[in-house]
């Protein structure tokens, strides 16, 4: 139904879309996830050509998209999108929004026009706000309206940008719950969303995007529970990251610290955590003095705020060494703390580097 | 961190405010070597105002201690809790060093 090839879109020298290629079937639902600013809503805007391509192609049933004979308006019927912002008419009354386009666009008669619009206005829950204006409707509303009048268009696929985005938290369900019931009734949607547990449940096929790149894509539950890239694991399990380089021994152990516990307060972490954390940092630099003279030392610090775990990486090149082993330390004093405040201690020699990754334990 | 000394009848009272950590450790160490090569005996160290205490800290609690033992002396520590404590039980320290719960208490029982 949808077939892209190597899709690409340039702002200047800034690559957007850097090679897309991916089908969509008919009746498929696929969600569009990732981070902000990876180019998920560009490449839903060049599908309909909301946005121009730089390169590539776009088949939508057959019909080559940048073909210039093509006629646009008439595929962009067959392939409506539903917007952020709603793009409601605001001195039209909702019944008005709905008609418009059936009545200019597809020349229906008025009447025609009217009853399959309320028929829409009931599907979506709004039949009693059929004279009302934009301005009065909640957000939640507007946006139930702006999916009446895409399906008024009688769309095969439907593109929705952020659709709940721009919503207030209580209003976010009334419009999922109205896209719900477009995908249990066999509609073709793709979804740019960041409402990880709409998409989980509403897809067939989830792509993860980053760096301009269909960077995984599977199944819901190949995403969401055991995604195999790396970028994807992070953005799933929504980790944030820290990262300090240590270059020798004279290292500031209080600027450090500050660093760490600003990190720690973004993500809201207890006073108690991050007096382990510090604590546990403190531990291990002190273990890993006697090699600083000779190799730098990369601590970085993870947080999933998904799973409310943290992890430290501490990576240093040289010789390969576990820095934990107890025959090489004067004393167990630093060890016993830091076993104590780790879950579990993974040494690897990793790319001529030595990895130590320790989890800490949840307080 | 601060170290403040107080000197009672029978010993010598030293708080500690702050962390003892890598890199206060080594105040605390030439503060009690000082105190101990003029001559004061006991001590009690006080850590209601000790916020943080990592292993550098512990090892310099140890090796006053066993420099104070050396020349008869004797050191007590009073009002260790919370993350400081923890930190002791950690280590061991807490059976090794004589503790009490109030400085008060802990200059009744200096011998």
């Amino acid at each position: 139904m949808i077939k892209v090839e190597h899709l690409s879109k340039k702002y200047d020298d800034f690559a957007v879309l850097k090679d897309i290629t991916i089908e969509i079937q008919k009746g498929e639902v696929v969600s569009i996830i990732g981070p902000s600013g990876t180019g998920k809503s560009t490449f839903l805007r060049c599908l309909n050509l909301l946005e121009q391509p730089s390169g590539g192609s776009i088949h939508i049933d057959g019909m080559d998209m940048l073909d210039k004979k093509t006629d646009v308006p008439k595929i962009r019927q067959k392939m409506n999108m539903v917007f952020q912002s709603f793009n409601l008419f605001s001195h039209l009354s909702v019944l008005e929004n709905l008609t418009i386009g059936q009545i200019k666009l597809r020349g229906m008669s008025q009447q025609d026009a009217q009853l399959k619009s309320l028929d829409l206005l009931r599907l979506v829950g709004l039949a009693e706000k059929a004279g009302a204006y934009p301005d009065e409707l909640s957000g939640g509303q507007k946006q139930r309206v702006a999916i009446a009048r895409c399906l008024a268009m009688e769309p095969e696929i439907i593109l929705f940008d952020e659709p709940t985005s721009a919503l207030d938290p209580t209003m976010v369900s009334e419009v999922l719950s109205v896209i719900r019931r477009l995908a249990r009734d066999g509609m073709t949607m793709a979804i740019v969303t960041h409402e990880m547990d709409f998409a989980r449940d509403v897809s067939n096929r989830v792509l993860y995007m980053d760096e301009g790149l269909i960077y995984e894509q599977g199944t819901p539950e190949q995403i969401f529970d055991n995604p195999q890239k790396e970028k994807t694991r992070a953005f799933i399990n929504r980790v944030r990251s820290f990262n300090y380089r240590i270059n020798s021994p004279d290292y500031d152990l209080y600027a450090m610290n500050a660093e760490i516990e600003a990190f720690c307060e973004k993500q809201i972490l207890p006073r108690k955590t991050r007096h382990n954390l510090l604590l546990l940092v403190e531990e291990l630099l002190q273990i890993y003095n006697p090699y600083l003279p000779a190799t730098h030392l990369d601590l970085t610090l993870s947080y999933s705020e998904k799973k409310e775990t943290l992890e430290l990486v501490c990576e240093n090149t040289g010789a390969a060494v576990n820095p934990l082993d107890k025959n090489l330390l004067p004393d167990e004093l630093g060890l016993a703390i830091i076993n104590n405040l780790a879950e579990s201690i993974d040494y690897q020699r990793v790319n001529d580097k030595n990895r130590l990754t320790l989890m800490m334990k949840k307080n | 961190m601060e170290i403040q000394t107080q000197k009672e009848a029978n010993a010598t009272v030293v708080t500690i405010t702050g962390r003892l950590d890598a890199v206060t450790a080594p105040e605390y160490e030439k503060k009690m070597n000082e105190l101990i090569a003029g001559e004061a005996a006991c001590f009690i160290v006080d850590f209601d105002k000790l916020d943080y205490i990592s292993s550098a800290g512990l090892r310099v609690l140890l090796s006053t201690a066993k420099r104070l033992k050396t020349k008869g002396g004797q050191i007590r520590f009073a009002n260790v809790r919370g993350t400081v404590k923890e930190v002791f039980d950690i280590s061991g320290f807490g059976a090794i060093f004589q503790m009490n719960d109030s400085v008060a208490i802990a200059l009744t029982k200096i011998a």
